[in-house]
């Protein structure tokens, strides 16, 4: 047993981080700069697009955020526009339909962590476990595919379903079995919404745990089988550690996106639920700031959600490592 | 004939709908003048226009006399006229436009479209508009769905074409005011007073429709799709439907009428209902029989009130609350999706449901019966709360199409002579042209009105008109003439009870920091009307509007009516 527990450490710490586990193999020197340039080139060359996109898409626009502190004019630019400093955040704090939407965004965001975050772990355990190869793709197949759907089509999906004029309330109504409003109902939205969530990304999200039961060294399990563990047993004392740091890199960039729960999910059954069920921080920036040209002020929330985000990412990386884990990079 | 048809799609959309649309946002557009306790913009000039600047900018009204339909149009006591009605197309095309009004100049022009986006290449349709104006006119149709996403980066990023049409409904947040001032060609030295006898076609769209492109005391919008007598929506009911259970439609003369026939109209277990909506978005549906303004009215002493404070609203929200809890609405009805609306009654799953005036014609004709052989769409006369109906009338237009403030003198001149092409009326040479193609390529008469060809049927979308279209009369689509016998005459007895709104065809520009003070209002009447929130949470929510700003743009439109007039 002991032996076990002792490789199964060994196999953790490498299926924990695949892609450093090569790197652990080469033994460090300490390389100049330039060369170390000159040796990884061509690395760096299949890198540099990703990089450029990144820079030109993601890190320009970001000086669009000084219109959060202007009072953005479309017909005077960004240089033009008159100087705000902090009044569109001293309104965005004052304004109780924003902390009602803060609201609403944690507290969807906490269900979905709680409902749909171990669903892919443990689909990815049954689908690992069907051994008929030809089973588990066409499962896989299956699960994946509603992650292909727009959000549209899901709520559609289930509107025709669930909805008041659905297949599952028709039948109820024609046996006198009373409606389950269940698409309309405010008061379960935040479980709705985790649900639509589930059945469209859940299958997804298994890819990434499925790589990492793939990685674990099968003679563990073998070993194990050997020594007498039951499929429980080689469950908890192998695949589980196993995977253990792949879950924590998933939990911690899973907090980091918290407060983006969904705009169009939202937006699409707005009616449907109304705005005290609906509205998130995503949807308050679109309608109070975009959809009134009133940028500044969407550009406000919108700084104040990424802030929030980067503090919970940090938060969340600062306590995976405090477990002992790698997170989002080596410490 | 799918004319009207190729707007439409987005729900309420179609050609009327669109129009109505943006008359029930209104000629306002937001921008961050006027106010004193506007402290975040400069002002950019005056809220809006005068009486007496507005006779001097406006052109000179020229009607077309040569073209007579089939049955005149019949004017109402606001001194507004229905639309004509044609049976078939003039059989010898009356000749607008002498010679070729282009200079082989080259125009890109953005428009909106709702629907599939036709090819350019090979367009065969566009080369013979080309071809037939002397001039190559690029257009770019853009999804209409979301058009009001495409403006704010082209006018922020100066990346604005020649000629842009920009529905109403979309400048209301763009700061409009200020936007045509810098943005646009100022046309009032080509068109004003007797200048805009030089292009007849113009000339022949009602004043109305012109004054509605007033910004500022500038004449800046060419008219899309003018309209004398347009209204913002209407009931409609499935007569094939209410003949089935013997209800007889004359008896429905009050919204507590319609309610009653709710519960033999309603078989849920078969999935069937009477109702679809009957508020709609910001009560734009129910308007008309609750008697609330599209935007400020004024009490017997004077004040104004918004449709917020309406007393009509309350017993709006309270007649459709009761009706949802009466379980009289499709379930449904109120999650927003009003594609679906149309569909569910061309399916006959609702009896009754609200719509634009423009979703009664051919295509939806066509739609229905393909459902049901017995579809048949009619629109109430109109009712009331009270019994005795009257109804707002919306802009004379809701759409504009503008220039380029970058333009020539001579390309200028050049574009308006193109406008004056694509405005031709119905009846004319021209329009055939503009709107159809070339004859056995892109469409073919029959039965006396033209029909598209397949090859026209992806070729020829809704794109010149929306540079500038005359007034459009009622026509013949698909062959349906009863349908148009039956909307004319529906047209001609409900211009009978229309009166000129507050602030008719006037482009006030609003504060722009009272923007969004309304979107609670109409999120708490969602709710409200749901049946998820009691009346009194409305009520809440307009007292907040009231303080939020509310009550100061009261006191801005009592300044505007005292200063300018009402338009009415």
């Amino acid at each position: 047993m002991a032996a076990i527990t002792g490789s199964g450490k060994t196999a953790s710490g490498a299926a924990a981080s695949p892609a450093a586990a090569p790197a652990t193999q080469v033994p460090r020197r300490k390389l100049s700069r330039w060369t170390r340039i000159k040796q990884d080139r061509s690395l760096l060359l299949m890198t540099a697009p990703a990089l450029l996109l990144l820079l030109v898409f993601t890190y320009v626009p970001m000086l669009g955020l000084i219109s959060a502190f202007e009072h953005y004019s479309i017909y005077d630019g960004f240089i033009n526009s008159e100087w705000a400093g902090l009044a569109n955040f001293r309104q965005l704090l004052s304004d109780n339909l924003f902390w009602h939407a803060f609201e609403n965004t944690l507290v969807i965001s906490a269900v979905q962590l709680v409902l749909y975050f171990p669903i892919p772990i443990a689909l990815a355990l049954l689908l690992s476990s069907i051994l008929s190869g030809r089973v588990r793709g066409l499962v896989q197949s299956v699960v994946y595919l509603p992650h292909f759907f727009s959000w549209v089509l899901v709520v559609t999906i289930f509107q025709e379903m669930l909805g008041g004029a659905g297949v599952v309330n028709m039948i109820m109504r024609q046996h006198d079995l009373g409606t389950w409003d269940i698409m309309t109902n405010p008061g379960t939205f935040k479980y709705l919404v985790a649900a639509q969530a589930v059945w469209k990304e859940a299958g997804w999200g298994i890819i990434v745990f499925l790589a990492a039961i793939a990685a674990i060294d099968p003679t563990l399990y073998e070993a194990a089988a050997a020594d007498g563990a039951n499929r429980w047993r080689r469950l908890w004392h192998i695949t589980l550690p196993g995977m253990r740091g792949i879950v924590v890199l998933m939990l911690v960039l899973r907090l980091g996106n918290a407060l983006t729960v969904g705009f169009e999910q939202m937006l699409i059954q707005r009616l449907a639920v109304g705005r005290d069920a609906s509205e998130v921080l995503d949807t308050f920036a679109y309608y109070y700031g975009v959809v009134n040209n009133n940028f500044s002020y969407g550009a406000a929330a919108g700084l104040f959600k990424g802030i929030m985000s980067l503090i919970l990412i940090w938060a969340a990386n600062r306590l995976a490592h405090a477990f002992g884990e790698d997170g989002l990079y080596r410490k | 004939m799918p004319r009207e048809a190729s707007l439409p799609a987005a729900g309420s959309l179609t050609r009327r709908g669109l129009l109505t649309a943006a008359a029930a946002v209104g000629g306002t557009a937001v921008a961050g003048p006027l106010l004193s306790a506007c402290g975040k913009k400069k002002t950019s000039g005056p809220g809006t226009t005068s009486k007496n600047q507005l006779s001097q900018v406006l052109p000179s009204y020229v009607p077309n006399t040569a073209i007579k339909p089939d049955v005149p149009g019949v004017t109402g006591p606001a001194g507004v006229a229905s639309d004509a009605l044609f049976l078939t197309y003039p059989s010898s095309p009356v000749q607008t436009v002498s010679g070729t009004p282009g200079k082989g100049g080259t125009f890109t022009a953005v428009t909106p479209l709702w629907a599939a986006i036709p090819p350019s290449s090979g367009n065969a349709y566009y080369a013979a508009v080309n071809k037939a104006v002397g001039a190559i006119v690029r257009v770019q149709p853009a999804d209409g769905n979301t058009y009001a996403d495409k403006l704010p980066p082209l006018l922020a990023a100066n990346k604005l074409p020649q000629w842009i049409c920009i529905p109403g409904w979309n400048t209301t947040n763009l700061d409009f005011g200020t936007a045509v001032g810098v943005k646009f060609v100022d046309l009032t030295p080509y068109l004003a007073g007797d200048k805009v006898k030089d292009y007849p076609n113009l000339a022949a769209i009602p004043t109305g429709a012109w004054q509605a492109g007033v910004w500022n005391g500038k004449l800046y919008g060419i008219p899309v799709y003018p309209s004398n007598a347009a209204y913002v929506a209407t009931y409609f009911y499935r007569k094939d439907i209410f003949d089935k259970h013997g209800i007889k439609v004359e008896d429905i003369k009050t919204t507590d009428d319609l309610g009653n026939v709710g519960k033999e109209l309603t078989d849920a277990k078969a999935g069937v209902w009477a109702f679809d909506d009957l508020i709609g978005n910001s009560a734009a549906w129910c308007l008309q029989p609750f008697k609330i303004p599209q935007k400020w009215a004024a009490d017997s002493s004077g004040k104004l009130y918004y449709k917020y404070e309406a007393p009509g609203m309350l017993d709006a929200l309270n007649w459709q609350a009761k009706l949802v809890k009466a379980g009289y609405l499709h379930p449904d009805a109120l999650n927003a999706n009003n594609f679906n609306g149309k569909q569910r009654f061309q399916s006959g799953k609702v009896a009754v449901n609200a719509d634009g005036t423009g979703a009664w014609d051919g295509n939806d004709a066509k739609a229905g019966l393909a459902a049901n052989p017995g579809y048949n769409r009619q629109a109430f006369k109109l009712f009331s709360a009270s019994g005795t109906p009257s109804v707002e009338l919306t802009n004379p237009a809701g759409i504009f199409s503008y220039l380029n403030k970058n333009l020539s003198d001579a390309q200028i001149k050049e574009a308006l002579a193109l406008a004056n092409y694509f405005a031709a009326p119905y009846g004319s040479v021209e329009w055939l042209i503009a709107n159809f193609g070339q004859q056995g390529v892109d469409y073919t008469m029959t039965g006396g009105n033209p029909v598209l060809t397949p090859k026209g049927q992806k070729e020829v979308q809704t794109t010149f008109e929306f540079l500038a279209t005359a007034t459009t009369p009622v026509t013949v689509q698909e062959g349906m003439s009863q349908l148009a016998k039956d909307k004319a005459a529906w047209h001609a007895d409900t211009v009978k009870y229309a009166a000129k709104p507050l602030f008719y065809a006037m482009n006030v520009t609003e504060p722009s920091q009272y923007a969004s003070i309304g979107k609670q209002v109409d999120d708490t009447m969602n709710d409200v009307k749901a049946g998820r929130k009691p009346i009194s949470a409305y009520q809440e929510a307009v007292a907040t509007w009231r303080s939020q700003g509310g009550d100061a743009l009261r006191t801005f439109y009592e300044g505007i009516r005292d200063k300018y007039g009402t338009g009415q």
